[in-house]
């Protein structure tokens, strides 16, 4: 066993993971996104090896405003960082005619546009897949919003919080006789948004084999609906809705989160073979006998039969004692990490999933990194920048502007940098001018 | 389709009508797939993130072929109280879109002899055994690259198949609650730690009701797997991926752990309320829940003006004072004040009409907080098709949710089948890629082997 770990850490592990390759590398992809739900798709591609060019509009970024407990780090917004990394901010407002045309010429070089403005909002702009397709044949464009760009619910404007009430989830997630529960995160947003990365690369896949680009329209409430696993087949079968359970699962038992002498526990024992396991280790063969076929388990008023008897039975134990027994016995019992364990967890560190960078303008930051662990990994470089930030180095590097002409455009309002007067704009109140800058 | 069904309340009505005519529903089944020359070995047992992250490669256009064992995968038992169609739970039959089903004993050196032949012409192996197993057995990753270097092996588990407890717990399944709550969200799901009116049993962790874990899991195993794809057809060149659920919502656990990293502290479950955006949460109406926001400062001010509440905004006029976890219940319950006197529709028309005055402040956005049975019922999915009725040879009539992938111009995703029973493509598999068939599958039957 450690030998084949030994193995499979010496391809995967975090150690090299900047000598490996991208999976991406090459892929150009221009956002035209706010908030999470666009951001976060962008950034499942860019830590993959994409190069996202990210445009911002001149009230910037509303996560440049969100941040728990009003708190900044010198002036950068947790909020933003959380789901932009390794990106070039360009400050350019697309409704300028004149930033039209230079985004046509990005247009010409890039392989993917992505927005998740109000749908149709890029075709009054002129930057619509009916435009975008004669001048990139190639391009693949994605949309995405709360309902979608047609049907008697486009144009109404959606958040996470709305995917998660209209979709059904904060209905189903809650304990049994209280009210529902929103998500500890935003999780429409995010779960949205690594879909919309599927279809991407599933779209990168199909040109790679025919050259042909496409277009695609995808909805953040119906996201929520797809990940409700059986939901929807047991109301149509049974007539019934799907209630609040609290932690137990009603398709697995047991399933359930337990109190200990010091703190909780999750255990899980489904198979006849992990059943009986947690048997053994509560010494109460007795279940074993009645309720050894998972089927039986499920009826209602066994499964709070047994859940009752395995509560009776944790509450006198300790949680690192019943984990203890799980790697004996052969169930899944875990206590519940928080943000702090997972912070200093070594294991997840050696697996590259929590990843430490030294951001030239914000210093030392360690956040997590996009799984799965593979042999083309991902990677942290930088991470949120202030606003128009990379300006000169794209226009340069991609369109081949001169510094003259970039200038023009700064006087014609066509591109900007941060407000002076919104520090969440600006770059850190001690910068010296030139840190993080990649041109000039 | 009648035009305003197509346009409904769209800022541009022209180009809605045009990406519905590039995207429209009843062209789907016509256009072509974008993985149909990719074929999938989905091995998982008794795993929803294996399930899922196949089914979105078959929704795609792959070949996925479910091996299990003999006696069928225990995730056909995964099933509310215990209910089954014939063979399949509810579960499974909402996961076993397009995917064909086989059997085959890998205990059995003959089983495994077939898996290596398979292996050879597949592009793709999905598996969740506990870490090692396959290897142990002669099938892991190390051997069957050899038969084919250009295949994706990709493996699920609870801690990862390398790394510190990997090493210590290798012998732990893998289950969507223990994946939910070794995925620090759990930690801060919940109700409201700071709510003096919430009692004390109820203050712990939460999960998400569905399997979030496991979808979230199986969603990052896909988009791996379709990353290693492009970097074949680019390379020739497979590798392997490993995936542990609990990372995939660590990753998208918000600013926790930056937030941690910037002060050492850690946050609280919310409950309802939110202390990075406030307001921004849900409260009761007349008619149950509902959604309601304005935590910028131009839309607070558009909040308190609908509610016509301008000592409000007066008391809270930052963001300040509306992120402080003390004023949180205060807020919420002055806004219910106004919301317990409509319905949840009623206060959707108010805002809409607030959203069309010229004067407006900012926005405010609202929307009801549905029981699954009411989301079947809205319009809206009706017209996008978001459920499907398929008349199932086998299963007979079942509503599954469709493709969320179904809106991509060139390669719409599908669901072309429901379900189908242990071992009913044996035949169709082993005669198409072993050659064996008849005789031959009848003897491997009598063995054991499928």
């Amino acid at each position: 066993m450690r030998e084949y770990m030994e193995f499979v850490k010496s391809l995967l592990g975090a150690e090299e993971i900047f000598d490996r390759p991208e999976p991406l590398k090459g892929v150009r992809v221009l956002e035209v996104c706010s908030v999470v739900l666009g951001p976060s798709a962008t950034d499942y591609l860019a830590e993959f090896g994409a190069e996202v060019i990210k445009f911002e509009a001149k009230r910037g970024d509303q996560m440049r405003y969100v941040t728990p407990y009003a708190y900044f780090w010198r002036n950068l917004s947790p909020g933003l960082l959380e789901q932009n990394h390794n990106k070039y901010w360009v400050g350019m407002h697309l409704g300028h005619p004149k930033a039209r045309e230079l985004f046509y010429e990005f247009v010409k070089k890039s392989d993917v546009v992505v927005d998740n403005l109000t749908p149709g909002r890029l075709s009054k702009w002129g930057i619509g897949y009916d435009r975008l397709r004669e001048i990139n044949p190639r391009i693949i464009q994605l949309h995405v919003s709360g309902f979608g760009t047609w049907g008697p619910y486009t144009g109404r404007t959606s958040y996470d919080a709305i995917a998660q009430s209209e979709g059904g989830l904060a209905y189903i997630t809650g304990f049994e006789g209280r009210g529902p529960i929103k998500s500890g995160v935003w999780i429409a947003d995010w779960t949205t948004g690594l879909m919309c990365a599927i279809a991407i690369v599933a779209a990168l896949n199909y040109r790679e084999r025919t050259g042909e680009g496409q277009y695609i329209d995808y909805s953040q409430v119906e996201n929520i609906i797809r990940f409700l696993d059986w939901t929807w087949t047991y109301i149509d079968i049974t007539g019934k809705n799907r209630e609040r359970v609290g932690n137990r699962d009603l398709a697995i038992c047991p399933s359930d989160l337990f109190d200990c002498k010091d703190g909780w526990v999750a255990i899980v024992a489904f198979t006849e073979e992990e059943f009986m396991g947690l048997c053994k280790a509560m010494d109460r063969m007795d279940l074993y006998e009645r309720f050894a076929d998972p089927l039986e388990r499920l009826k209602d008023e066994n499964a709070r039969y047994i859940l009752k008897e395995i509560a009776e039975w944790a509450k006198n134990k300790t949680v690192k004692e019943i984990e203890d027994l799980a790697d004996r016995y052969g169930f899944a019992a875990t206590h519940v990490v928080d943000a702090e364990e997972a912070y200093y967890s070594e294991h997840l560190r050696e697996r590259g999933a929590i990843m430490e960078y030294d951001d030239p303008l914000y210093g030392k930051f360690v956040e997590p990194c996009y799984p799965p662990r593979m042999e083309t990994s991902s990677r942290l470089k930088w991470g949120a920048r202030p606003m128009g930030f990379d300006n000169e180095f794209v226009l340069t590097k991609y369109l081949g502007l001169s510094m003259e002409e970039i200038e023009k455009l700064y006087e014609e309002g066509v591109i900007y940098k941060w407000n002076p007067a919104v520090p969440s704009q600006c770059p850190p109140p001690d910068w010296d001018g030139k840190k993080g800058l990649k041109f000039p | 389709m009648e035009d305003k069904k197509i346009v409904g309340m769209a800022l541009d009505p022209q180009y809605a009508r045009y990406i519905y005519s590039e995207t429209n529903p009843d062209d789907a089944m016509r256009k072509p797939e974008a993985l149909d020359d990719v074929m999938v070995l989905d091995m998982s047992y008794g795993s929803y993130a294996g399930i899922f992250a196949s089914s979105i490669l078959a929704e795609l256009g792959a070949e996925v072929i479910r091996i299990e064992p003999p006696e069928g995968d225990i995730a056909r038992k995964m099933t509310p109280y215990g209910i089954m169609v014939k063979d399949a739970g509810l579960a499974y039959l909402t996961e076993g879109r397009n995917k064909f089903h086989v059997t085959l004993n890998i205990k059995s050196e003959e089983g495994r002899d077939m898996l290596k032949r398979l292996v050879k012409k597949a592009d793709v192996l999905i598996e969740s055994f506990k870490p090692g197993y396959m290897d142990s057995l002669g099938v892991g990753y190390r051997q069957l690259k050899e038969i084919n270097p250009g295949l994706i092996y990709c493996a699920i588990s609870a801690y990862g198949h390398f790394g510190k407890d990997a090493e210590s717990r290798p012998n732990q399944p893998d289950y969507d609650l223990t994946d939910q709550a070794r995925g620090v969200i759990m930690s801060v799901t919940g109700e409201p730690e700071l709510d003096p009116e919430v009692p004390e049993e109820y203050k712990k962790p939460l999960k998400h009701g569905n399997w979030m874990g496991w979808y979230v899991g199986g969603a990052w195993a896909a988009f791996g797997i379709l990353l290693a794809l492009l970097y074949k057809r680019k390379t020739g060149k497979g590798q392997m991926i490993d995936l542990s659920p609990p990372e995939g919502l660590l990753a998208i656990s918000n600013y926790l752990m930056q937030y941690f990293h910037l002060t050492k502290k850690k946050m609280v479950r919310a409950g309802n309320f939110d202390y990075a955006v406030f307001p921004y949460t849900y409260v009761r109406c007349k008619d149950g829940y509902t959604f309601m926001s304005g935590f910028t400062d131009p839309n607070w001010a558009a909040l308190c003006e609908i509610m016509n509440r301008p000592d409000l905004q007066q008391k809270y006029p930052t963001i300040r004072e509306r992120l402080n976890p003390e004023n949180q219940p205060a807020i919420q319950h002055e806004i219910e004040k106004f919301t317990m006197n409509y319905t949840a529709a009623e206060i959707l028309e108010m805002v809409t009409e607030y959203s069309r005055r010229p004067d407006k402040k900012g926005t405010v956005v609202t929307g009801r907080l549905n029981a699954p049975k009411e989301v079947m019922e809205v319009e809206h999915f009706r017209i996008k098709r978001t459920f499907v009725k398929l008349k199932d040879p086998h299963y007979g009539e079942v509503l599954v949710p469709n493709s969320t992938l179904r809106y991509m111009s060139k390669t719409p995703g599908r669901v072309k089948w429901v379900c189908r029973p242990v071992g009913a493509d044996n035949e169709y598999i082993y005669g198409k890629y072993l050659g064996i068939s008849g005789e031959k599958l009848e003897k491997l039957r009598e063995m054991g082997i499928v």
